[in-house]
């Protein structure tokens, strides 16, 4: 292994795909990451369930698929409602309990991961499955010299979409306002007859919702198999961690990440830019512990 | 007149030690002395050892890493170049196999100081240690704390496992290393199946048991775990709070990387797996069903997991996948302190027969 081989050239064509290429890899991430930045940042909980989360939504997808004949966008939403309802179970049955210590939560739901993944491996086995996509999501687009899968321009822009929709829900509804008051002083929302309780248990279900959601389209991109979730979950976490738990610092850290990813395993190979990028990121903690945006030495 | 529970009692602990390590050591006479029976136990001393070091860092120095496995791995891969090169003539055949079929046609540069036995086993420690003091140091003077330190330490785990998979020529990749001769040292070959082995793996456990227990009972033991209960205060007592999780967590690397090494001379193989993700988290479930806050607990939890484990056997797996992350579910909920906290609540009820401690701390006062 020479030194040419590990190092590309640059070349304009190839880089500019690069550059595309860690869009839609942003685009991705962003969406892994979002309802976990949700649930992180007005609970500071640490949910490690939330790979489970996406491959529940996969399955889900593909169960309604394979055994009912459900056209693969209308599973979107359904995934959604089931896992977010799931994920209210759990936040119910347990997290509820562990708020006063954060880091059992993260313990806890590594142990709900693991009844998740051994679940669905026990009753559909451990062997990837495949889903159909409709004819419009499984072509290729060509713009110039660049060609880019259909599937990843739908993500991209589901992407902004729920975005804009958690945007919407977070700052422009009365339950946006009830999330942010009890994130910021439990105590004093409760006493303006906000029940923080309720909130916590739905704010935890619409971000397992989201996961659920980010697994049904993940499942039109790659197969889909029982521990497919710890894949995204990591990557979420530092999207999360590095953004502050702020749905536009997960933005920028997805984008600002899926990029750099991207033109470092350009330029050497994907392995390598996962390290270079993880220690980076560990580099940028370092000195940015409060995340991108945040100003506040606050840590959760 | 003394009110102490016996749990808490320095000599009835020690006790307990001198108990456990003695039917440990009488095992290989009870149950027989089949090779694989005691390469099986010899594997569940290193369970062991990981969960001690998980105990250290996480239940004393209250830092959760879940990338103990870095050590473990490093060590690992460490040791398994030192018993490769073992095997391999420096004059015939200089080159490992698996480098060959990756198109090496010299031995690495990273390779050459494992010729060299001692070398080989001083890198192997060293290594792990040096990263996690640097990695320590980086997240520690940032004051980092709690689920910050679980997601870096997370993240570098899962950066080296990548990079133990990829660098398929000096690492080979996915198939990962087996040394096809057992280690030798110092004129001993440490034959994997054999009654020496369990020696090897018990002795080690034993030893950094002890250590570790001498060493929390040492004023540094008691800083490291007034810096658990509250970082702040001790910072303000005058403790550099940095300084001693430093130590911690390199200590708790060295635990680790010990244990790497002794796996790689009972297995004799290392892949990307002692890397993965799942594995390490895995050492933390069993420290904290066992009880973290108990280098006991802990070493037991460890033990008593794979025992179940491998009781249930292969073909219910998932099932027992699914009993192991209910009863940590559990665990984690009601029960914080694992199974030595039920033990400790428990034994509260029985008097301690034992007579007070002479105490040197209020002859001080009274001078």
């Amino acid at each position: 292994m020479s030194v040419h081989d590990f190092w590309t050239p640059f070349a304009l064509e190839p880089f500019i795909s690069a550059l595309i290429i860690g869009l839609s890899l942003a685009s991705i991430w962003l969406v892994a990451a979002l309802g976990l930045t949700i649930i992180y940042g007005t609970m500071g909980v640490i949910n490690m369930a939330h790979g489970e989360f996406i491959m529940l939504g996969a399955y889900i997808t593909w169960v309604l698929q394979y055994f009912l004949g459900f056209p693969w966008l209308l599973c979107l939403p359904i995934s959604f409602v089931i896992v977010a309802f799931i994920g209210w179970l759990v936040e119910r049955g347990l997290i509820r309990h562990l708020y006063d210590r954060p880091l059992d939560t993260l313990l806890a739901t590594w142990g709900v991961s693991l009844v998740f993944i051994q679940s669905i491996r026990l009753i559909f086995g451990g062997e990837p499955q495949y889903i159909d996509t409709p004819e419009f999501l499984s072509n290729v687009v060509q713009i110039g010299f660049l060609n880019i899968p259909s599937m990843r321009i739908f993500i991209f822009g589901m992407a902004l979409v729920l975005v804009g929709l958690t945007w919407a829900l977070l700052y422009k509804s009365n339950f946006g306002i009830q999330v942010r008051s009890v994130m910021q002083n439990p105590q004093m929302a409760a006493s303006f007859v906000i029940n923080s309780s309720r909130v916590y248990g739905l704010t935890f279900a619409y971000g397992a919702g989201l996961a659920g959601i980010s697994g049904s389209m993940f499942s039109g991109l790659k197969t889909i198999f029982p521990d497919m979730g710890l894949g995204y979950v990591v990557e979420a976490f530092l999207v999360v961690v590095t953004g502050g738990g702020e749905l536009f610092g997960s933005l920028a850290t997805a984008g600002i990440m899926g990029e750099m990813f991207s033109v470092f395993s350009y330029f050497t190979n994907d392995t390598f830019a996962r390290f270079v990028l993880f220690v980076l990121i560990v580099i940028f903690l370092r000195f940015r512990p409060q995340g991108i945006f945040t100003p506040s030495m606050a840590r959760r | 007149m003394h009110k102490t529970n016996l749990y808490h009692d320095k000599r009835a602990q020690w006790a307990v030690y001198a108990i456990f390590f003695g039917v440990l050591a009488l095992l290989p006479v009870w149950m027989g002395d089949d090779p694989f029976t005691l390469n099986q136990y010899a594997r569940y001393g290193v369970f062991g050892i990981l969960a001690l070091s998980v105990s250290l860092v996480w239940g004393f120095g209250g830092i959760l890493s879940l990338g103990q496995g870095i050590a473990f791995g490093m060590a690992a891969y460490g040791m398994a170049a030192t018993m490769q090169m073992q095997y391999q003539d420096p004059v015939n055949d200089p080159i490992p196999s698996f480098m060959l079929t990756n198109e090496l046609t010299a031995l690495p540069t990273v390779w050459e100081p494992f010729w060299n036995t001692s070398v080989g086993l001083i890198l192997s420690m060293g290594i792990p240690v040096l990263f996690f003091t640097i990695f320590g140091i980086l997240i520690f003077q940032a004051r980092l704390a709690g689920a910050f330190v679980a997601i870096m330490t997370l993240a570098m785990l899962g950066a080296w496992y990548n990079m133990a998979y990829d660098m398929q020529p000096f690492t080979a990749g996915f198939n990962g290393i087996s040394p096809p001769s057992a280690f030798k040292a110092f004129g001993v070959e440490v034959d994997p199946y054999s009654s020496m082995i369990y020696w090897v793996s018990l002795g080690v456990l034993a030893a950094l048991t002890v250590s570790t227990k001498l060493l929390l009972q040492s004023k540094f033991g008691t800083i490291i775990q007034a810096i658990r209960d509250d970082a702040e205060r001790a910072r303000f007592l005058g403790y550099n709070v940095a300084f001693y999780q430093v130590v911690v967590f390199a200590l708790g690397g060295l635990i680790a990387a010990l244990g790497g090494m002794v796996w790689v001379i009972i297995v004799q193989y290392v892949s990307p797996t002692a890397l993965e993700i799942f594995f390490s988290i895995t050492i933390v479930i069993w420290a904290a069903v066992g009880g973290r806050m108990s280098l006991f607990g802990a070493i037991f939890g460890a033990i008593f997991i794979n025992a179940a484990q491998s009781y249930v056997g292969d073909e219910f797996q998932a099932t027992w996948f699914i009993i192991l992350g209910t009863i940590f579910i559990v665990v984690v909920r009601f029960l914080p302190k694992g199974l030595a906290g039920l033990f400790e609540y428990a034994i509260s009820f029985v008097p301690n027969p034992l007579p007070a401690p002479r105490t040197s701390v209020n002859s001080d006062i009274a001078k």
